[in-house]
C-alpha cells in the first residue's frame, strides 16, 4: 500500500523515478485515455462536420448520437474478415499493427503535466520526430501488401506527402527548440524541460521573438495537417479520387486499427505543438495576471467545464422530443448529466484541483487543434498531388528554413547582448 | 504583384474568409433539416401524389361516370375501366377499376382528362407496399386511400 | 496515336515491349463512382499520374425515350421529356412545348410565356446550384453541396406549389401553361431573388478566392474557343472560352426579348472561367426573374390548341438555351396523332466529346474536375 501511495507525493514522472507499477498504471491509462479520446473525436469529427454543413449528424443512436462511435466499433469489430487473395499474409496482418504501435509509442513521452507522462527522456522530441517516421514505413507495408494497384498507388503517395513534409516539421520543431536555451544558457529536448523553460522564460515561445515563434508555429501547423492526410491534404485518402488509398481492402477491425493510429497520430503532432509553441501544461496569463486569488480563480475552471457540460446535457434533456419513443434517450441525456455534475463536484475539491489543473490546460490546447482539423476539413477543397509536393518543397521549405537561420541569428544575438551586459555589470 | 494582392497571399486571407462562412453556419439555428417521422413537410395542394376515387360527400354515390377519358390519356396505358350500360337509366355505371400504380408516373394528365372530378391526385406520398401486387390498386383502395403502417420504435 | 483503336496501338504493341516494361496503365474510371454525375464509365490511358488519352462508355442509363415517343400522342410524351435533364426538367419541357407549337403554327399567349420564362430561369438557376455543390464536392470542398441544396430547396418549393411535382415537373402543355399561377406566387419569386443573391456572394467567398480551389480550377481543362466550334459544345462551355452565343439574345424565344440581361463571357477557357460564367449567369437570371414576376401580363394561359393534335407533315428542328446548353428537338410529323421520330440533341452529350481534348497531358485528379465543369447529366446523354 505505501508502495503506491508513496509515489503520489513526488513531484516526477514515474520513469525518471523509476517506479515500475505506476509506469504501468500510466501506460494503461494513456492507452486508455487515447481510445476514449479517438472515439470522441469520431462522435465530434461527425456532428462539428455536420453542423458546419448545416444538417444535424448523427441523431439516433443515443441521445443526440452519443452512442454512435459504441456502435461503429461494434460493427467493425463484428465484421467479416476478409484478406484478398493473392496478398502477402503475414504482412498484411503486421500492417495496421505496426501503424498503431508506433502511433502509441509516441505517447510515451508526451507530457500531460510535471508528473503526468509516462517517462521524460532527455531527447523526447526526437523520440517522438522518430516514431512518428516509422509510421510511414508501416503504411507502405499496408498498401503492399493489398496486392491491388489502387491501394499500393495510394500508399505511394501518401507515403511521399508525409516524408516530404516531414522536413519542414523538423525545422520548425528546431527552430523552437532553439528558444529553449535562451534564459537557462542550455538547450534540451526533453518534453518536459521544453515547457519548463517557457515557465522560466516567462512566455510561451509562440511569442517569442515576434513573428518568429509564430511563424515557426504556422509552419508547423501546416505541415502537421500534411503529415496526418487530413483535408486539404487528403488525396492519398480522398473518395472522390481514382485511389481510395492504402486501406482500401482492409476491413473490419484492421481498418478501425488504421482509423485508430490515423486519430492517435493527430493527437500527437497537436501535442507535440502545444508543448513546444503553446506551452504545454502551463495556464495561459501565468504573468500578466499572476497572484493567488487568479490562481484559484483559473483553478476553478475545470470544474466550471464540466459544470458547464452537465448544463448542457440537462438542457438537450428538456428539449427533447415528446414523442414516447424518445423517453429512454432523455433519461439518459439526464442521468449523464448528473454523471458529469457529480464529476464536476469531485473537481472543485482543492487536493484534486491542483492535480488536476496541469492535465485540464494541456487536454483544452489539443482539443483546440483537433476542432481546426475538423474546420478545415468542413471548409477547404483539397490540392492535387503535384500541388501538394509543391508547397512541401517549394514554400514550406524555404520558409522553414529562413524562420530557423533567423530565430538563431536573433538568438545569438540576445545572448551576447546579455553577455555583454552582465560583463559590463 | 501589387502590395495588396501580395499581402492579402501571405497572411492567407482567403482563406480566412472561407473559415468566417462555415463558422457563421455552425451555429444550432442554421440547421435545416427536418426529422422525417417526427416532423411532416408541408405539401402544396397541387401535389400529384397518391390517386384517389372520389365520392360525392352527401350521398355516398361514386363521381365516376366511366368515360374511360382517363384510360385514353395517360402515357403508360395502366388504368383500365370497366363499365356497363344500365339498363332503366341507359348510363355507364362503373363495375372496375383498376390502377397500376408500379408503372405509374404521376404525370397528372388522367386528372386533367377526367370531366367529372373523379380521380384525382391527392397528397399522400407514403405509398410504400410490400410485394408488387398489392401496388395494383382497385376500386375499393383508391377510394379509401393509403393506409401506412405507422411503425413506434 | 490513332484515336479510333483505343486498346490497339498502345506503346508495348507498337514497339515490342512487353506490357510490364512500358509505362502505360489503363484504368477504369467505371460506372459506379463516388463523384456523382450519373452512370459514366471513363476509360483513361495513363503514364503515371499524366492521363495520354481517354474513352467514354455512355449507355448505362439509355432508356429509349426517343423510341418512346414514336408510340406515344404529342401530349402523353410530354412528361418523358422531363426525365432526360432530369436536374432541371422545366427547360426540357418548355423546349418541346415550345417545338410542337411551332410545328402547329400556334403561339403561345403572352401570360403564358411570362409563367415560362420565370419557371425556366428558377429552373436554371437550380441547375447551377446542383453543379456548383457536385462540383465543388469532386474538388474537395465538402460544404458548398450542403449551402446549394438548402437554397435550391426554395425553389423546389415554389415548383411544388405550381405545378405539384418538385423534380419531374411537366410543367408546360402545348399551346400554354396548364396551371395558372398561385396566390402568392409573385411575392414568392421575388422574395426567393432576395434570399438568393446574399447567397451567392457566400458560394463566392468560400471558392473564388480561395487559392486551393483557384489552384485546382485555373489552366486546367482549356478549351479553346474555335475548338468550342468545331466540337458543337455549347452552353456555359462555349461562353467560358470567350464566344458571345447565347440562344436568349440570338435567337430569342418565350419573351426573353422583352427583359434585359447580360451574357457573361470567359477569357481563357479553363474551368476557372466556367465556374465564374455559371456564378454570373446565375445572379443574371436573378436580374430576368426580378424584372419577369413584377410584370407579369394578364391574359390567358394556353393558346387554343385542338383536343386531338394532328400536325400538318413536316419537320421542325427548335433548341432553346438549357442551363446546360443548347438543347434542341427535331420532330419529323406524318401528319398522325404520334410522331414520326423525335430526336433530341442533348447538350451535355456533344459537350461530353470535348473530355478528351481537354484532359489530354494532365493528371488523373483533373479528369474529376473536368467531368464536373462540363456539367454533363447521364440521364440527357443516354436518353
Amino acid at each position: 500500500m505505501h508502495v503506491l501511495t508513496d509515489y503520489l507525493r513526488s513531484n516526477v514522472t514515474p520513469g525518471e523515478a523509476g517506479d515500475l507499477l505506476w509506469a504501468t498504471i500510466y501506460v494503461l491509462l494513456v492507452v486508455a485515455a487515447l481510445s476514449v479520446a479517438v472515439m470522441l473525436m469520431t462522435w465530434l469529427e461527425r456532428k462539428i462536420l455536420a453542423h458546419i454543413q448545416i444538417r444535424y449528424g448523427p441523431m439516433r443512436v443515443g441521445p443526440h448520437g452519443l452512442l454512435q462511435p459504441i456502435a461503429d466499433s461494434l460493427k467493425l469489430l463484428l465484421k467479416e474478415d476478409i484478406i484478398p487473395a493473392g496478398a502477402d499474409k503475414l504482412v498484411f496482418w503486421l500492417a495496421p499493427v505496426a501503424v498503431v504501435m508506433t502511433a502509441f509509442t509516441t505517447f510515451l513521452v508526451v507530457p500531460f503535466g510535471r508528473t503526468h507522462a509516462v517517462t521524460d527522456i532527455n531527447i523526447g522530441i526526437l523520440f517522438m520526430l522518430g516514431i512518428s517516421s516509422l509510421s510511414v514505413l508501416s503504411i507502405i507495408m499496408g498498401g503492399w501488401a493489398s496486392n491491388s494497384h489502387y491501394p499500393l498507388m495510394g500508399a505511394l503517395r501518401s507515403s511521399a506527402q508525409m516524408v516530404s513534409y516531414e522536413v519542414p516539421m523538423a525545422m520548425a520543431i528546431v527552430s523552437a527548440i532553439l528558444m529553449t536555451s535562451l534564459k537557462t544558457g542550455t538547450g534540451t529536448l526533453s518534453m518536459i524541460r521544453i515547457v519548463e523553460s517557457q515557465a522560466v522564460q516567462g512566455r510561451w515561445f509562440i511569442f517569442s521573438f515576434f513573428p518568429l515563434g509564430f511563424l515557426a508555429f504556422v509552419i508547423f501547423g501546416i505541415a502537421m495537417i500534411a503529415e496526418t492526410n487530413r483535408a486539404p491534404f487528403d488525396l492519398p485518402e480522398a473518395e472522390s479520387e481514382l485511389v481510395a488509398g492504402f486501406h482500401t481492402e482492409y476491413s473490419g477491425f484492421r481498418w478501425s486499427l488504421f482509423f485508430l493510429a490515423e486519430y492517435a497520430g493527430m493527437l500527437a503532432v497537436s501535442s507535440i505543438a502545444v508543448t513546444l509553441w503553446l506551452g504545454g501544461w502551463l495556464r495561459p496569463f501565468s504573468n500578466a495576471l499572476a497572484g493567488k486569488t487568479w490562481d484559484l480563480a483559473f483553478s476553478l475552471l475545470p470544474a466550471l467545464t464540466v459544470f458547464a457540460l452537465a448544463g448542457i446535457c440537462f438542457l438537450g434533456a428538456v428539449r427533447m422530443p415528446k414523442h414516447p419513443s424518445f423517453k429512454i434517450q432523455t433519461v439518459g441525456l439526464a442521468v449523464f448529466g448528473l454523471f458529469l455534475g457529480a464529476v464536476g463536484l469531485v473537481l472543485l475539491a482543492p487536493q484534486v484541483r491542483e492535480r488536476v489543473q496541469d492535465m485540464y490546460w494541456f487536454s483544452v490546447k489539443v482539443a483546440f487543434f483537433m476542432y481546426l482539423y475538423i474546420w478545415y476539413r468542413g471548409t477547404f477543397p483539397r490540392y492535387r498531388f503535384d500541388q501538394l509536393m509543391k508547397i512541401g518543397w517549394k514554400v514550406l521549405l524555404p520558409l522553414s528554413l529562413a524562420v530557423l537561420i533567423l530565430t538563431a541569428l536573433v538568438g545569438i544575438r540576445q545572448e551576447l547582448a546579455t553577455v555583454l551586459m552582465g560583463v559590463l555589470r | 504583384m501589387s502590395l495588396a494582392p501580395l499581402l492579402r497571399k501571405i497572411f492567407l486571407v482567403d482563406l480566412l474568409k472561407g473559415l468566417k462562412v462555415t463558422l457563421k453556419y455552425q451555429g444550432p439555428k442554421e440547421i435545416v433539416t427536418e426529422q422525417y417521422p417526427l416532423e411532416r413537410p408541408a405539401i402544396a395542394e397541387r401535389f400529384r401524389g397518391q390517386p384517389r376515387m372520389n365520392v360525392n360527400p352527401e350521398t355516398g354515390e361514386p363521381l365516376c361516370i366511366a368515360c374511360g377519358l382517363c384510360a385514353l390519356a395517360c402515357p403508360e396505358k395502366l388504368i383500365t375501366v370497366g363499365s356497363e350500360r344500365n339498363p332503366e337509366t341507359k348510363k355507364k355505371e362503373l363495375t372496375a377499376f383498376s390502377y397500376d400504380i408500379s408503372r405509374c408516373m404521376f404525370c397528372g394528365l388522367c386528372e386533367e382528362a377526367c370531366p367529372s372530378d373523379a380521380l384525382e391526385l391527392s397528397q399522400d406520398y407514403e405509398m410504400a407496399t410490400y410485394s408488387r401486387d398489392e401496388l395494383l390498386l382497385n376500386r375499393e383502395k383508391l377510394e379509401k386511400g393509403p393506409e401506412p403502417t405507422v411503425y413506434e420504435r | 496515336m490513332s484515336e479510333s483503336k483505343f486498346y490497339e496501338n498502345t506503346e508495348w504493341q507498337e514497339t515490342g515491349k512487353t506490357f510490364l516494361d512500358s509505362n502505360e496503365l489503363i484504368l477504369n474510371m467505371g460506372p459506379q463512382h463516388p463523384s456523382t454525375h450519373g452512370v459514366l464509365r471513363v476509360i483513361l490511358k495513363l503514364d503515371g499520374e499524366k492521363v495520354l488519352g481517354t474513352d467514354c462508355v455512355i449507355g448505362y442509363l439509355h432508356r429509349g425515350v426517343e423510341k418512346i415517343a414514336e408510340n406515344r400522342t404529342y401530349v402523353q410524351f410530354n412528361p418523358y421529356v422531363d426525365r432526360m435533364d432530369y436536374v432541371a426538367a422545366v427547360s426540357n419541357g418548355l423546349g418541346y412545348c415550345e417545338a410542337v407549337e411551332k410545328l402547329l403554327g400556334v403561339e403561345a399567349p403572352e401570360r403564358a410565356r411570362y409563367i415560362r420564362v420565370i419557371l425556366t430561369e428558377l429552373n436554371r438557376l437550380a441547375s447551377h446550384q446542383v453543379w456548383l455543390g457536385t462540383h465543388a464536392l469532386d474538388i474537395g470542398a465538402l460544404t458548398p453541396l450542403f449551402y446549394c441544396f438548402r437554397d435550391r430547396e426554395e425553389i423546389l418549393k415554389i415548383f411544388e406549389k405550381y405545378c405539384g411535382a418538385r423534380l419531374t415537373t411537366h410543367a408546360f402543355r402545348i399551346g400554354g401553361c396548364q396551371y395558372e399561377i398561385y396566390e402568392g406566387f409573385q411575392k414568392e419569386v421575388l422574395d426567393y431573388c432576395d434570399f438568393v443573391l446574399p447567397k451567392i456572394d457566400e458560394y463566392e467567398e468560400l471558392l473564388t478566392t480561395n487559392r486551393i480551389w483557384v489552384e485546382r480550377t485555373k489552366g486546367v481543362g482549356v478549351l479553346s474557343g474555335a475548338e468550342c466550334i468545331e466540337l458543337g459544345a455549347t452552353g456555359p462551355v462555349l461562353r467560358g472560352s470567350g464566344v458571345k452565343w447565347d440562344l436568349r439574345k440570338a435567337q430569342p424565344y418565350a419573351a426573353y426579348s422583352k427583359f434585359e440581361f447580360d451574357i457573361p463571357i470567359g477569357k481563357n477557357g479553363d474551368t476557372y472561367d466556367r465556374y465564374l460564367v455559371r456564378i454570373e449567369e446565375m445572379r443574371q437570371s436573378v436580374r430576368i426573374l426580378r424584372q419577369a414576376a413584377s410584370s407579369i401580363p394578364e391574359g390567358p394561359i394556353t393558346a387554343k390548341v385542338p383536343k386531338v393534335l394532328r400536325p400538318p407533315a413536316g419537320e421542325i428542328y427548335h433548341s432553346i438555351e438549357a442551363p446546360k446548353g443548347e438543347l434542341g428537338y427535331f420532330i419529323v410529323s406524318d401528319g398522325s396523332t404520334q410522331p414520326y421520330r423525335v430526336r433530341v440533341r442533348p447538350p451535355s452529350f456533344v459537350n461530353l466529346q470535348a473530355l478528351d481534348k481537354m484532359v489530354r497531358g494532365w493528371l488523373v485528379a483533373d479528369v474529376v474536375a473536368v467531368i464536373g465543369t462540363l456539367d454533363i447529366v447521364l440521364g440527357e446523354v443516354d436518353r
